[in-house]
């Protein structure tokens, strides 16, 4: 239990529980309204122009044309763009990154916006974008990880890692018996959220409201706030729901500036929704890693050296560099660790968070290095990872707030039935014939907290009423945040009312880096027990309750009313204790973060194990995924469904990434030659088979008073290398990018 | 722009006739193709649908062989009853995009769009499909090789309809086959595919028509195939499936596969089309 909490946390009703989620209904049955979903009057619609080169200046557009199309009713160009109070190239609060708003001509990569056409209907806007026929002075673009000379970013937070060591790297080198030093790429991906990039925007005088799907819905009122030049308290933000995120809907973009500055400019409300190809360019993808990975090992298969390099490509004008190399760190036991990185600058938009950012292709090239040493060791890929468990975290020495890992590995080894896989390649075939092949890898993700508040009353009638700007990406927050808030004010869960996704209410904090139900979880738990406190002093107090003189902390909540602790005949309901009070509401606030001494005392982390199987048809070469069994410790799981639905997510993600997912550039014009889903793909429902989640117990009395980490992110990574791994043991083809396609094995053949 | 849903042949024929270019007419059925190959230009001509034409939905039995109508969709083909030589075309129609493509992209939108990748065209071929085409200046018949005549390119007139297609009489016993070589297990455009027609007599290939897609600009028969495959049982003829034999392919690279891997592949696509049809396992 915990020794954060004064008491014991009163667990039970709600939480734990696989309930259905709560925006279900309203989403089936269409009645959900998302940001593109609203049409106040007099709206105008929004189409933004993109660039078709990816480096150079716009020389010409034809606006006349497009302003004598019918229904067109203003064009923005650089030419009378109206001024930002905020430059959009400058780096002004945490989490910004700069874009591209018509500030001048020039082209800084395909697809970013050149002009806004609005019109009074989305037809009428497309056809003026397109009627404005641009003419370019374009340059040859810099592509690839080859396309400039690396550089070393300073160490800085979010997109800028540094380089980290513990201990001697050269010194591990030497002391290696044995090692591998290997080379892997990751290419481009694009986050396509199933609802692009949307925004409807009013202005009332120096007021505006903003329909807009947001991952930090409180945070973002500022950032808007700062472009154009309003304090945050004049932005509203609604965002009830979001039709997927991915960590691109926590950072502004241009086309969304835009828009809110049309508004402004023409005095009507102003929509704006990117179509599926423009989701390609301006609003952040994870960037190209090469990473040469080099691990050591002493004659006891003990690692000396996890030395770990990676290059990533970034933007000419901003830096966001993969953090793939820290997946290298807090993982195994190694001598000497080392994560380096470096960027290289290339005419493409400007990378962002992508779900489990750096971890994912960190994790994909580090599981395959390790199942590359293990092999060359001559063990088998887990008791190499089993020799090399770290007890406590790698190179800092840190204790982890609790490391269920071992529990991973055995139950998902045992449920895959990975005993007596052989060591060798190309061993195994199926009765038609497939190559089979059996891979894994270890999953790992930090488990951060940001900073949420919260706000909980409990009426007259008994019922409660539960606040914070929480956002529902689809992950379920509306749900599990609603039965953690449920549980702390001991009612059922149709006795609360949940507000939630929109500006005016608590700051939930960031729907992001896995931290969204640790964080806004913890502020609601917090209030809640915050207005039980307050009731239970009303009824201890009061000499006509039964609860008098049970003292503050000797009372408990359960089902609407309070009951002595150590006398549960002794009870009375919320509503006879608020109304004989007076019948004013009670309220109570909380909010949750983590304090420094608490993230120096422990290592904080998720943890798994993924077990894969592939086929591989030995003449074709069609890799199909046939099971994946992934096995996952992230402490407290408040609702099982939810939270396998969000690691069999992450593994499918896993899948995508190993075998489907990359844009391709055409190295000429700079230009993604697959920006759609018909050429960026992606796996369908048939290519999922044989997916199994096990989510193993883990208690944390450190991590947070609740003892919740996260599963948003972690099921990518191990899954990526796990796959990579199988097609190996399938075939004996080590490939060493990703995805890995057909023509790759080819070689191997 | 208009649209147009014309429920007789003769007032589709006339809404193509005598138009200028000035106000385009263009023919659409399912529309899967026209309108993803439009984009987000505003079309500012006339679409002409011609899936309510009385007569051009359907399959059946005409003399000693089959139509097929003008506006017959991939699951109308699917859920005909026909011989086991059509089987190649069903799987191919359980492979064309998903099921909502199937319900709504027809046979003639396949081949009058013209694709190098287009999953009917090589059963079609196999079938010996021929073409029928009406305008109001008459009625003609090509066949599909001559119909399809490059990438993107038919001898379609602007003014004419694909009425309908036609297989000829089929050889009792001709059997069908498909396979399709494509990235993910479904909803894929293909790296090549292969369609046959075989009829067999006592286990040994009497005659075969092979058609190999997405391996040059047009799928193409192959001809020097077919012939040495006559009277080989399933081992012999597998072993008769060799490169030299498919030299008139001439695959490219390109996003979903390079030229090298459509080379091999096309050689084991065939071999399994084979072992399908002569083992029985192909049902469409
Ligand atoms: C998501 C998706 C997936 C797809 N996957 C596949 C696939 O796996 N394999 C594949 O082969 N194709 C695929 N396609 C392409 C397309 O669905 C097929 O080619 C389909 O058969 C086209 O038929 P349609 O009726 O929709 O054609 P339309 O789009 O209506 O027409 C196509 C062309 O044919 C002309 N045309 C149509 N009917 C007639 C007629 N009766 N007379 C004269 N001209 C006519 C039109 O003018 C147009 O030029 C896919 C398409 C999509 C959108």
């Amino acid at each position: 239990m915990s020794d954060i909490l004064a008491l014991a946390p009163r667990f039970g009703s709600n939480s734990g529980q696989s309930l259905t989620r709560r925006d279900g209904v309203a989403k089936v049955t269409g009645t959900a309204t998302f940001a593109a979903d609203n049409h106040p009057d007099g709206l105008l619609y929004a189409v933004y122009v993109p660039a078709t080169i990816a480096r150079g200046t716009v020389t010409h557009l034809d606006v006349a044309a497009a302003k004598a199309h019918p229904g067109v009713v203003e064009v923005i160009t650089p030419e009378n763009r109206p001024p930002l109070a905020g430059d959009p190239d400058s780096k002004p609060f945490m989490f910004a990154f700069r874009f591209e708003a018509l500030q001048n001509n020039t082209v800084r990569y395909a697809n970013q916006p050149i002009a806004l056409v609005l019109a009074e209907t989305f037809e009428a806007a497309t056809e003026g974008a397109r009627l404005l026929n641009p003419l370019y002075d374009a340059q040859q673009p810099r592509m690839g990880l080859d396309g400039d000379a690396p550089f070393t970013p300073e160490s800085g937070g979010l997109g800028l890692p540094g380089t980290t060591v513990h201990g001697d790297i050269d010194a591990g080198h030497a002391a290696s018996a044995q090692d591998i030093d290997v080379t892997y790429e990751t290419p481009e991906q694009y986050h396509n959220a199933m609802e692009t990039h949307a925004v409807v925007a009013q202005w009332n005088g120096d007021h505006v409201t903003l329909d807009i799907p947001s991952q930090a819905i409180v945070m973002q009122r500022g950032a808007f706030g700062y472009y154009f030049g309003i304090p945050p308290e004049n932005v509203t933000i609604r965002s009830p729901y979001l039709g997927g995120g991915f960590g691109s809907k926590a950072i502004i973009n241009g086309p969304q500036i835009l828009a809110i500055l049309a508004a402004r400019m023409t005095g009507r409300p102003v929509k704006l929704m990117l179509s599926r190809d423009q989701m390609f360019g301006p609003s952040g993808h994870r960037g190209a890693t090469r990473q040469r990975l080099r691990i050591g090992i002493d004659t006891d298969h003990r690692m000396t050296v996890l030395d770990h390099n990676s290059l990533a490509t970034t933007s000419t004008f901003d830096t966001f560099v993969e953090s793939a190399a820290n997946a290298s760190q807090g993982l195994y036991a190694a001598g000497a660790l080392r994560s380096a990185h470096q960027g290289v600058r290339i005419d493409a938009g400007t990378p962002g968070p992508v779900r489990a950012p750096g971890e994912a292709p960190g994790s994909a090239a580090l599981e395959c290095a390790m199942d590359e040493m293990a092999y060359k060791a001559g063990i088998d890929p887990l008791e190499f990872r089993l020799k090399n468990y770290a007890e406590t975290e790698p190179g800092t020495g840190k204790p982890y707030s609790s490391k269920a890992l071992r529990d991973c590995y055995a139950q998902g080894a045992a449920r895959f039935g990975w005993a007596g896989r052989p060591l060798a390649p190309r061993q195994m075939t199926d009765e038609n014939g497939m190559l089979v092949g059996w891979g894994m890898g270890t999953a790992l993700f930090a488990a951060p907290m940001f900073a949420a508040q919260a706000r909980a009353v409990l009426r007259p009638d008994g019922t409660g009423l539960v606040e914070t700007a929480a956002s529902d990406m689809g992950q379920g927050a509306w749900t599990a945040l609603a039965q953690i808030a449920a549980d702390s004010l001991g009612l059922p869960m149709d006795r609360i009312e949940f507000r939630s996704g929109t500006s005016d209410l608590p700051d939930a904090g960031i729907a992001g880096g896995s931290a969204h139900t640790a964080t806004a979880g913890g502020a609601l738990h917090a209030a809640g027990t915050d207005a039980i406190r307050r009731l239970a002093e009303l009824a201890t107090g009061d000499p006509d309750s039964p609860l008098y003189g049970a003292g503050n902390a000797g009372v408990i909540a359960r089902d609407g009313r309070l009951h002595a602790r150590d006398d549960d005949t002794r009870s009375e309901s919320f509503a006879d204790i608020i109304t004989r009070a007076g019948g004013a509401e009670v309220e109570g606030k909380g909010s949750a973060s983590r304090t420094a001494e608490a993230s120096a005392a422990h290592a904080m982390y998720s943890h798994g194990a993924v077990f894969a199987e592939v086929k591989v048809d030995p003449d074709l070469f069609q890799i199909r995924v046939t099971r994946l069994v992934g096995a996952f410790a992230a402490g407290r799981i408040i609702n099982p469904k939810l939270t396998e639905s969000q690691l069999m997510g992450g593994m499918i993600w896993g899948i995508s990434f190993a075998l489907h997912e990359e844009a391709r550039f055409d190295q000429r014009t700079g230009r993604i030659m697959n920006a759609d889903l018909a050429g960026y793909h992606i796996p369908v429902n048939a290519d999922v088979s044989g997916l199994e989640v096990i989510t193993v117990h883990e208690d944390d009395p450190h991590v947070n008073p609740l003892g919740i980490k996260g599963v948003g992110e972690i099921g990518i990574t191990g899954t990526v290398g796990a796959i990579g791994n199988a097609i190996w043991h399938a075939t004996g083809t080590r490939v060493r990018h990703f995805p890995i396609r057909i023509p790759d094995l080819l070689t191997g053949a | 722009m208009s649209y147009l849903t014309p429920t007789t042949l003769d007032a589709a024929l006339g809404a193509l006739s005598g138009r200028d270019t000035e106000a385009p007419v263009s023919v659409i059925a399912g529309g899967t193709d026209w309108f993803p190959a439009q984009g987000e230009r505003a079309y500012n001509g006339t679409l002409l649908d011609v899936t309510r034409v009385e007569g051009m939905r359907g399959v059946s039995a005409v003399g000693t062989g089959w139509r097929i109508g003008g506006a017959t969709t991939w699951s109308d083909i699917l859920h005909a009853d026909l011989p086991p030589a059509f089987d190649g075309l069903k799987l191919a129609a359980r492979e064309v995009g998903s099921v909502q493509i199937q319900n709504a992209g027809t046979v003639a939108g396949n081949i009058c769009n013209a694709s190098p990748a287009a999953d009917g065209v090589p059963p079609l071929l196999s079938l010996d499909a021929e073409v029928e085409l009406t305008s109001t200046r008459g009625v003609r018949r090509l066949v599909l090789a001559e119909f399809i005549t490059g990438v993107r390119k038919t001898a379609r007139a602007a003014d004419e309809i694909v009425t309908a297609l036609y297989i000829p009489a089929l050889s009792a016993g001709a059997r069908g086959g498909f396979t399709k070589i494509g990235g993910r297990k479904y909803l894929v455009i293909s790296v090549a595919m292969v369609g046959a027609v075989l009829t067999l007599s006592g286990g040994r290939i009497a005659t075969a028509r092979i058609t190999v897609g997405s391996a040059s600009p047009v799928a193409l028969r192959m001809g020097d195939l077919e012939n040495a495959l006559v009277g080989a049982d399933l081992a012999e003829a597998l072993e008769r499936v060799t490169p030299e034999r498919l030299a008139a392919l001439s695959p490219i690279s390109d996003i979903r596969g390079s030229a090298e891997f459509r080379g091999e592949a096309v050689v084991e696509a065939i071999r399994r089309t084979l072992t399908q049809i002569m083992k029985g396992q192909a049902h469409g």
